[in-house]
């Protein structure tokens, strides 16, 4: 029996010591109707050997992202991610601890959740972070939810640009509550329409969210976007790939109130989606308001260096209805996972992959401005995305795919004025060769 | 000891050649415009191998379930199994990229929907869906189909009901979905009180909120009635899986009248528990709720798993994606492990070692409810405060003896309470340690009362000020003189 | 000074004219022990009696606080954001809450006195 170290002979003294005659004793005081007779209805248990055989082979069954020249983005990335980061965080003491609810003996755990903390007010220019969230669309969610509890407002406005699992997520979260979520719509060239905007805001707006670099790939003008909220006392939560941060004017010198996003593309695997997490931060004001747990750094008895859990006030398990947030358990691997990631890369390294990312997607979209059949409707304002056009673009991305090329995110599949649209990415894993390539095979699609 | 931050750290080193070629293939700088780039970021550059010496020496600094037996309360932290962990790092299950066309996929699929199908015959319940990334998120996920079901039938429902030995999550999730909170108290047995339920009871229930066995390690004996008494008011019934380890095998959550579960899949099934996450909360329903879930649903066609967005009635998403699919490997792997008899086992060998601790320490540790407990058992400190320590200096002393320490102050209802869960996984020496080292430190009590009041000292850290950390939060690093 | 009055939830209020301080009893920091942070209205709400005016926590409990009467918020402690331990340390003086405006003196008859309120901790304890 796997996993169970009592032999028959501990469970004979046991069951004497507790006064039970059999197993079956111990469950006595349950109704007779609701014993299961038979068990439940699962097949014997298969040997490890078995177990290993019948995984892989569902693993087996997939084709990974690896197996193809792949331009694929849309919210999760392939970045590469060094051997010595899977090694440290596979150590057994990150990952079969538990929450550091016992400073004591969890030193090392708090002490690297506070470097992740302190990582992401680094790359978003913000005072606070929490220790993470289940993911981006979520910790989205959260943000508005957090934006609303301080200002006391009940209208959401969501700019069009953002990821469209994001605005369903948001939608989802709020449909218990009596809040009212409106769309800043997107103008003409993928951007926020900010002549639009602020007709969209009125008195009951508490918060507006959106995202730069946008679902578009697109770099938003964050600061007239915060200017324009501000003018109207309306906080602004903005939702960004991490990466990008290497690169880009952190949202915090920007004029941006709460900061959210994905944190996968931190040292994180593709793994179909999860897990990877959510980040939260925000000015040192809204501390008081933020979801989840915080670690905080303290001294102990004997004035030494000490980290711990703090301000669980605010959490669950003290304020019970009233808290911020029901969360409990996070992403805390994934979180560490991304200081540690960070911490190998250092700071040349990580600058290197966001410029990378970005160099190479710039790359693709000049050879792609070359191209007959190929329309570029917005621009290169962007990190490491960017949408291009084509007539029956379903049909183009097969044919691509039959060559072993995945084009990129069809648009079609969330945006009804977006059927020939297709959203292309490139990391710094992209080589000028696999570019090449995508490019040349395009052409030959399009033009025999 | 050298607790340096990272940041800290004064080695300057140059990137590593991790991934190519040094020049980009464009002038970013030139394509760009300035007011968009960064001109300062402040990272630190220790190089690989410093990095790994920090992180390892932190990996060092703490207690984990492979190292120090963990009786935490209601968390089930039992051996996470190393085959678990090989199968999910498999390329072709990582490799994965979340929108990849679906026959890219077929593999995965297969996985999350036959652990779907195991997980509605653990459960009795009909349908499964694998997204949420934590109990809570689960309990989100229930709630918000609960609210949905009411409001489409038009009845007027603004209450949840949750006993008061409830943990924090079930109220502060029913809050998110607008409902109104009613607290049923415990009777003198530790159970739900039915007669103050029935008063509690009325028209405007939306649902009860229980875990079975509570939070006190009590197997709910009057459940059916329970059930009855919510369902006549045209209420559900929700399941808190935290403390299902103690009925996997036995009994089914629609067996005792539930309408929607959600499991742990970081307890019962094994998944490590990552210091806090992740973990996943995947959320059973019976036929009342099922187009409720959330989608893509994951769904089988002849032999062609797809996508299924077309669920009537489904709140809509909780999360990017399908689910914390690492975690779901995970807990099929061990599923498939374990088998029929291996869930009874579980279910078996973790009331056995609970009702054992008890057994033995009840002559020192008083038990507020001394009657066969399920997986876990609760502890009241109350006499040994009497003598001069609280529950907190004796978990404080097991950290001595490198045991982490149970759960303490929790539930509410019992003062200086210590919740103890063993697991199945744990064997009878580590379970009569655990009772010795119990034993000791109550007689430290009136022998050394100053090492009960100075614990941990084998520590790294002697008892942190967590009141300064509240007042004035240091939550992350700064350079100096910023 | 004027007498302080007590509210069955621990509060008290010290009058003074038309306005009155509001903090919390002794008994009331002692239960709750080490004061983190107290959270406050802001200037120009109006709260009524027994309604909720704020929040105070610790390092393992949080506490709402509720208004021994009815009135407008005028003026808050704005030591309290620094150094929330006054509330431990001077519960009944420094560690003063709010101050308010009151909207109807009459509800004081309905507040313990000092000696009242001792009594109806003491009985609370069984």
């Amino acid at each position: 029996m796997p996993y169970i170290l009592n032999t028959d002979k501990d469970v004979k003294e046991m069951l004497k010591a507790v006064g039970a005659r059999t197993l079956d004793d111990l469950y006595s005081h349950l109704p007779a109707e609701i014993k299961l007779r038979d068990g439940v209805d699962l097949a014997k248990g298969l040997s490890e050997l078995d177990t290993r055989r019948r995984v892989s082979s569902l693993a087996a069954k997939n084709k990974t992202l690896g197996q193809y020249n792949s331009f694929l983005g849309a919210g999760y990335y392939d970045h590469y991610v060094p051997s010595a980061v899977n090694f440290l965080i596979s150590h057994s003491n990150f990952l079969t601890a538990y929450t550091p609810y016992q400073p004591e003996c969890s030193q090392g755990i708090l002490q690297a959740i506070y470097e992740y903390q302190s990582y992401i007010c680094l790359l978003t220019g913000m005072d606070v972070s929490n220790a993470s969230m289940f993911d981006g669309a979520s910790s989205a969610a959260e943000a508005v939810l957090m934006a609303l509890r301080i200002s006391r407002k009940s209208k959401i406005v969501v700019a069009g640009a953002i990821h469209p699992e994001y605005r369903r997520v948001l939608a989802t979260y709020v449909s218990g509550l009596s809040f009212r979520v409106v769309e800043a719509p997107a103008a003409a060239n993928g951007m926020i329409d900010l002549k639009e905007l602020p007709g969209v805001f009125d008195g009951d707006t508490g918060v507006c969210l959106f995202q730069s670099p946008n679902f578009f790939g697109l770099i938003e003008d964050v600061e007239k976007i915060c200017a324009l909220a501000k003018a109207n006392n309306i906080l602004t939560a903005m939702a960004v790939n991490p990466m990008s941060l290497g690169l880009l004017k952190s949202p915090g010198e920007l004029g941006v109130d709460i900061v959210c996003g994905e944190g996968q593309p931190l040292g994180g695997t593709l793994n179909l989606g999860g897990p990877g997490f959510g980040f939260l931060a925000a000015k040192n004001d809204c501390l008081r308001q933020m979801p989840g747990r915080i670690v905080g750094k303290t001294k102990d008895r004997d004035g030494r260096i000490a980290y711990c859990l703090t301000l669980a006030a605010r959490e669950q398990h003290i304020r019970r209805e009233k808290a911020t947030s029901n969360i409990c358990s996070n992403q805390s691997l994934n979180a560490i996972t991304a200081a540690v990631y960070l911490s190998v890369m250092g700071k040349e390294g990580f600058k290197a992959a966001a410029m990378n990312s970005c160099a190479n997607t710039q790359y693709l979209y000049k050879r792609l401005k070359e191209m007959r059949g190929v329309a570029l409707p917005y621009g290169n304002l962007f990190f490491n995305e960017f949408v291009w056009t084509t007539e029956n673009a379903v049909n183009i991305l097969n044919r691509l795919k039959e060559k072993g090329i995945i084009g990129g995110y069809y648009l079609g599949n969330d945006f009804t004025n977006q059927k020939n649209a297709i959203l292309s990415c490139c990391t710094e894993k992209k080589s000028k060769e696999e570019i090449d390539t995508f490019v040349n095979t395009l052409a030959l699609i399009l033009h025999g | 000891m050298d607790r340096k931050l990272i940041f800290e750290k004064q080695s300057l080193c140059k990137a590593s050649n991790y991934f190519g070629p040094d020049a980009a293939l464009q002038d970013v700088a030139a394509v760009l415009p300035a007011a968009v780039l960064r001109e300062e970021l402040n990272l630190p550059s220790v190089g690989e191998f410093d990095a790994v010496r920090h992180y390892s020496n932190l990996a060092n600094l703490s207690f984990s379930v492979d190292k120090n037996f963990y009786p935490l309360g209601s968390c089930t932290m039992k051996y996470n199994p190393k085959i678990n962990e090989d199968m999910a790092a498999l390329e072709g299950f990582i490799g994965l990229h979340p929108y990849q066309n679906e026959a890219d996929l077929q593999g995965a699929m297969e996985l999350m929907f036959n652990l779907q199908e195991l997980l509605c015959k653990i459960t009795g319940m009909s349908r499964f869906t694998l997204q949420p990334a934590s109990g809570a998120h689960g309990e989100f996920t229930g709630m918000l189909m609960v609210k949905k079901y009411h409001d489409l039938s038009g009845k007027k429902k603004t209450k949840v009901i949750v006993p008061d030995s409830a943990h924090g999550t079930n109220p502060a999730t029913a809050a998110m979905c607008g409902y109104r909170i009613v607290v049923v108290p415990s009777g003198a047995d530790g159970l739900v009180d039915i007669d103050k339920l029935r008063q509690a009871v009325d028209s405007e229930t939306a649902a009860i909120m229980l875990t079975n066995p509570n939070t006190l390690g009590l197997f709910e004996e009057r459940i059916l009635e329970i059930a009855n008494i919510v369902h006549a008011a045209g209420g559900l019934l929700y399941y808190d899986g935290a403390n299902f380890n103690a009925l996997l095998g036995v009994t089914t959550p629609a067996a005792m009248g539930f309408d929607v579960v959600h499991l742990n899949l970081h307890k019962t099934f094994a998944t490590p528990h990552g210091c806090g996450g992740p973990g996943a909360g995947a959320v059973g329903v019976g036929k009342a709720l099922y187009d409720f879930l959330p989608v893509p649903a994951v769904n089988k066609a002849g032999s062609r798993y797809y996508f299924d967005n077309n669920l009537n009635n489904t709140i809509g998403k909780m999360r990017a994606f399908y689910g914390n699919f690492g975690v779901l490997v995970r807990a099929y792997t061990y599923l498939s492990r374990l088998g029929r008899e291996g869930c009874l086992r579980v279910s078996q060998n973790a009331v056995l070692n609970a009702n054992y601790i008890k057994e033995k320490l009840k002559s020192v540790y008083e038990v507020p409810f001394d009657k066969i407990c399920m997986h876990e058992t609760v502890f009241s400190c109350v006499k040994q405060k009497e003598r001069g320590a609280c529950a907190m200096d004796i978990a404080k002393c097991l950290i001595d003896h490198g045991i982490h320490p149970p759960t303490v102050y929790f539930p509410l209802i019992v003062k200086e309470a210590m919740m103890v869960e063993p697991t199945e996984t744990e064997s009878k020496e580590t379970l009569d340690n655990f009772i010795a080292v119990m034993q000791t430190i109550d007689k430290l009590i009136d022998t050394d009362p100053e090492e009960v009041h100075n614990a941990p000292r084998t520590t790294p850290i002697s008892r942190p000020d967590e009141v300064l950390a509240a007042r004035s939060p240091d939550i992350r690093w700064k350079k100096s003189g910023v | 000074m004027a007498e302080l009055k007590f509210s069955k939830t621990h509060e008290w209020a010290r009058i003074e004219g038309a306005f009155a301080f509001v903090g919390i009893s002794d008994h009331a920091q002692k239960e709750l022990g080490d004061i983190v942070f107290v959270e406050l209205p802001r200037v120009g709400e109006k709260v009524k009696k027994d309604g909720r005016f704020g929040t105070v926590e610790s390092t393992k409990a949080a506490s709402e606080l509720y208004l021994p009467l009815s009135g407008e918020v005028v003026s808050t402690n704005s030591e309290l954001g620094k150094a929330p331990q006054l509330v431990n340390e001077s519960p009944l003086e420094k560690g003063w809450m709010i101050k308010i405006k009151l909207e109807n003196s009459a509800e004081a008859k309905e507040l313990m006195d000092d000696a009242g309120y001792n009594a109806f901790v003491a009985q609370e304890k069984h």
